[in-house]
């Protein structure tokens, strides 16, 4: 609203030079007074008026996402450079297939549109990582109506859903799809974008299936650390992973105590109870390095909604992912295990949450009687 | 380590009025003073319509026995109306309306204590403190008096509470530079009070000058002590600034006095020695002047019942659009909805922003990332609270312990959903409040 009442400027100087009502120096004082004086503006007849706090942290969900997107990017691009292009053709299908229903689910049912905030896009990645890269084009795609569709969407959409929707997908491909789902191959065998999975991809063992028939892997521990190994397309360099995970913990999007909690579990099975004979330390950074413990434990078991909350809890959450994780390797049927102790514990967490939400300073309601 | 307390948060500091000295603004056209800027009941007026006021004259008292503080007429000259007006959070109060004379007449009744400090009774002190009409300064508006009354034989440590941890407010600041002695001084006055106490200075380690200040002429004294406590919001907050000094936890619905300590403001104190020592009633009061839309941000020592747009007039107007005006600090500060709101004796920041700072994000789900579990300094659930909140459950939202939220909003300002937390704890917080009323 600008001050107008600049009447009184000037009225003599219009009669002398007759120029009429819309004289120049009425302007030229206007200019003048906001120059000298800075006043350029009233108050509004209303301002504003809402609760504190009135200044805000430029931290928004959809910031975090993208953090969490550059933290995945070294370890997607190893499994690129490892697996060939076809990795990189799986992650954009993924993504693309994510964002769409994503924005297909909240068009048909009227939401808000979300597709803004990121997260359908770490999901993508997320599940195009847990993937082989002998899976077919088409599967990501059911993987991700599965993740963003039925886990999301249908329990209200971002921040309610109870289960990982990147692992459930996962899980669900991997019970629908058995065959497709397992096709590892080895590290440094690239596949090229057009090369059809049932003729060019040949399966090959991983450390664990090896482990988990009674043998001793081949890899060496260098090879398991930066990811020279058969695996899915995003788990196999613990070294880019890692890198990932120091900068989330350095944006401080993630907090240590889930990650550090469910290696240390998994470590410390593997020393005490090895099962490579005889060698604790060889087994133990086995299991450590291959089946997705330092993805999981870094990307999965660190998801927001489905995680706690509390400091503590998120201790117990790790510890109990690491002891399922365990439990499924020496005595299940199934060589991996990450992914299915992070959706049972995932079940846990209001329980976990209640348990160990924090004191109240000073004390609860019940101080004041 | 630093002293502090868990959780809280660090907004950017914004004291970008730290250098302005404290200048005086003395004579608005007109001052409409509100009848109630304190905690308990509003006072009846005790002049009419056309009466002749000076400066300093007692304008309105509370009933005797009731719980509040009186208030004076912070210039000379007549009496214009007494009207009902909307305060600050919408309640209906009596505003006395004076239009100033420009003589500035002091009250002749107004004179120094008679007495030495150390002749003064507890009683004469209280009773020089209440008919001065102090409150705390800080932004809670307690009446001094009646917080003395309630240490005498309780407290022994006095804690001039000095951190400032609102963004951009530097009033506190430049007193504790500009006028020291005041503080130190109104110090003694409760000391002598409360019998034998020592004090603690407590100044946020970013305000190094003011701690050197203070330390200097604490030195003199040897029951003084001034503490660095770690920078971080909200450290000013009373069950806060107990914990860093002392460790201990004051549970809700008790007084600081019943861990031994009694909490004054700077600018208290300061009004307590003014009141001692020169018979002035609490009629100014400094105030930070700031944001992007003022022309020149300052420290101004306002007339009680200045208009909000009489000062920012007198700080060169307006340099942007505004579109929310602060009273007090921008994170527990009230929205005004007008700048002729007048300036009152908790009024310690009026914070004008441009759209731009105060564009609110749409509210999203809450992803449960824990940052509020983080910030809370109460030690409560914010996310847990405003699920239960959303959905009408005021009972569940009570056994999470809502009622022990203090409104800091250190939740609100990490959100990264931008929920508006504090909004729905204030609205929790009365709805449990008017069922417990309906109950009884």
């Amino acid at each position: 609203m600008k001050k107008t009442d600049r009447n009184q400027s000037a009225p003599d100087l219009n009669t002398e030079f007759d120029v009429g009502e819309e004289f120049e120096s009425d302007v030229e004082a206007a200019l003048t007074e906001e120059i000298e004086h800075g006043s350029r503006y009233d108050f509004p007849e209303l301002l504003k008026v809402s609760s504190g706090p009135h200044i805000k942290s430029p931290i928004s969900t959809s910031s975090i996402m993208l953090d969490v997107v550059i933290a995945l990017i070294p370890a997607y691009a190893w499994g690129v450079l490892v697996f060939g292009m076809r990795a990189l053709v799986l992650g954009v299908i993924s993504v693309a297939s994510c964002v769409l229903f994503e924005y297909l689910f909240q068009k048909i049912t009227g939401r808000a549109n979300t597709v803004r905030d990121l997260s359908a896009v770490v999901t993508g990645m997320l599940l195009a990582m847990n993937l082989t890269v002998g899976t077919p084009y088409w599967l990501p795609v059911f993987g991700a109506f599965f993740a963003i569709v039925v886990v999301k969407g249908l329990f209200g959409g971002i921040g309610k859903n109870i289960v990982n929707p990147a692992l459930a997908a996962r899980a669900f491909l991997f019970i629908a799809w058995p065959n497709e789902m397992k096709v590892f191959t080895d590290a440094g065998v690239k596949f090229g974008v057009f090369s059809s999975p049932g003729a060019d991809i040949t399966a090959s063992a991983t450390p664990l299936t090896v482990l988990s028939a009674g043998d001793v892997p081949q890899n060496s521990i260098f090879d398991l650390f930066i990811g020279n190994v058969g695996g899915c397309i995003g788990e196999v360099s613990a070294l880019f992973l890692i890198i990932g995970g120091v900068y989330l913990l350095v944006r401080r999007v993630i907090s240590w105590q889930t990650p550090v909690a469910y290696i240390a579990v998994v470590a410390l099975a593997g020393l005490i109870f090895p099962r490579i004979p005889g060698d604790g330390v060889q087994s133990m950074l086995t299991e450590v390095l291959s089946g997705g413990v330092i993805f999981c434990a870094i990307f999965m078991a660190t998801d927001y909604a489905t995680t706690p909350v509390a400091p503590w809890g998120k201790v117990i959450f790790g510890v109990g992912c690491g002891v399922i994780t365990v439990l499924i390797r020496y005595f299940g049927a199934y060589a991996e295990g990450a992914s299915f102790s992070i959706l049972i514990m995932n079940l846990l967490v209001w329980y976990i949450d209640k348990l160990t939400l924090p004191k109240p300073f000073g004390g609860g309601a019940d101080v004041k009687k | 380590m630093k002293l502090t307390f868990k959780g809280g948060i660090h907004p950017g500091e914004h004291k970008n009025t730290a250098k302005c000295p404290i200048k005086l603004y003395t004579n608005p056209e007109k001052v409409s003073i509100p009848l109630s800027q304190h905690i308990g009941a509003p006072c009846e007026p005790l002049v009419k319509k056309g009466d002749e006021v000076y400066a300093g004259q007692k304008i309105g008292d509370v009933p005797e026995g009731a719980l509040g503080a009186p208030v004076h007429a912070s210039v000379s000259g007549k009496v214009e109306k007494i009207e009902v007006l909307p305060d600050l959070r919408g309640n209906q109060i009596k505003h006395v309306v004076i239009a100033n004379d420009y003589k500035n007449t002091v009250d002749p009744s107004i004179a120094p204590f008679p007495k030495k400090l150390s002749e003064a009774t507890p009683e004469e002190i209280i009773g020089v403190v209440r008919e001065a009409g102090i409150v705390g300064m800080g932004g809670a508006g307690f009446p001094a008096h009646a917080k003395i009354a309630s240490a005498i034989g309780k407290a022994t440590t006095v804690i001039v509470n000095c951190c400032e941890c609102e963004p951009f407010l530097t009033c506190n600041y430049r007193l504790m530079i500009e006028r020291p002695t005041e503080i130190v001084n109104g110090a003694k006055i409760v000391m002598r009070a409360l019998g034998n106490a020592r004090v603690i200075v407590a100044i946020e380690d970013n305000k190094p000058l003011a701690i050197k200040k203070m330390e200097a002429l604490a030195e003199k004294n040897p029951s003084f002590s001034v503490v660095a406590l770690k920078t971080k919001y909200p450290q000013g907050d009373e069950r806060r600034l107990i914990y860093a000094l002392t460790g201990k936890e004051l549970p809700r619905g008790k007084l600081p006095a019943d861990l031994g300590c009694v909490i004054f403001n700077a600018e208290t104190l300061s009004a307590i020695y003014n009141a001692f020592a020169k018979g002035l009633p609490s009629i100014y009061r400094t105030v930070t002047v700031d944001g992007n839309c003022v022309a020149s941000p300052s420290n101004v020592l306002v007339p009680i019942g200045a208009s909000v747009g009489d000062v920012v007039e007198f700080c060169g107007g307006l340099s942007f659009l505004p579109d929310k005006l602060i009273n007090g600090g921008p994170m527990m500060g009230n929205a005004m909805w007008s700048a002729d709101l007048p300036v009152t004796k908790t009024t310690s920041g009026i914070l004008i922003f441009s759209e731009e700072f105060t564009e609110m994000r749409e509210e999203s789900n809450c992803i449960r990332c824990g940052r509020c579990i983080k910030a809370c300094p109460s030690g409560l659930a914010p996310c847990y609270m405003v699920a239960s909140i959303k959905i009408k459950n005021y009972e569940e939202a009570e056994k999470f312990n809502v009622m022990n939220c203090v409104e800091c909003g250190s939740c609100a300002f990490g959100c990264p959903a931008a929920i508006p937390l504090v909004q729905y704890f204030k609205l929790a917080k009365s709805e449990i409040k008017n069922k417990a009323r309906a109950k009884k």
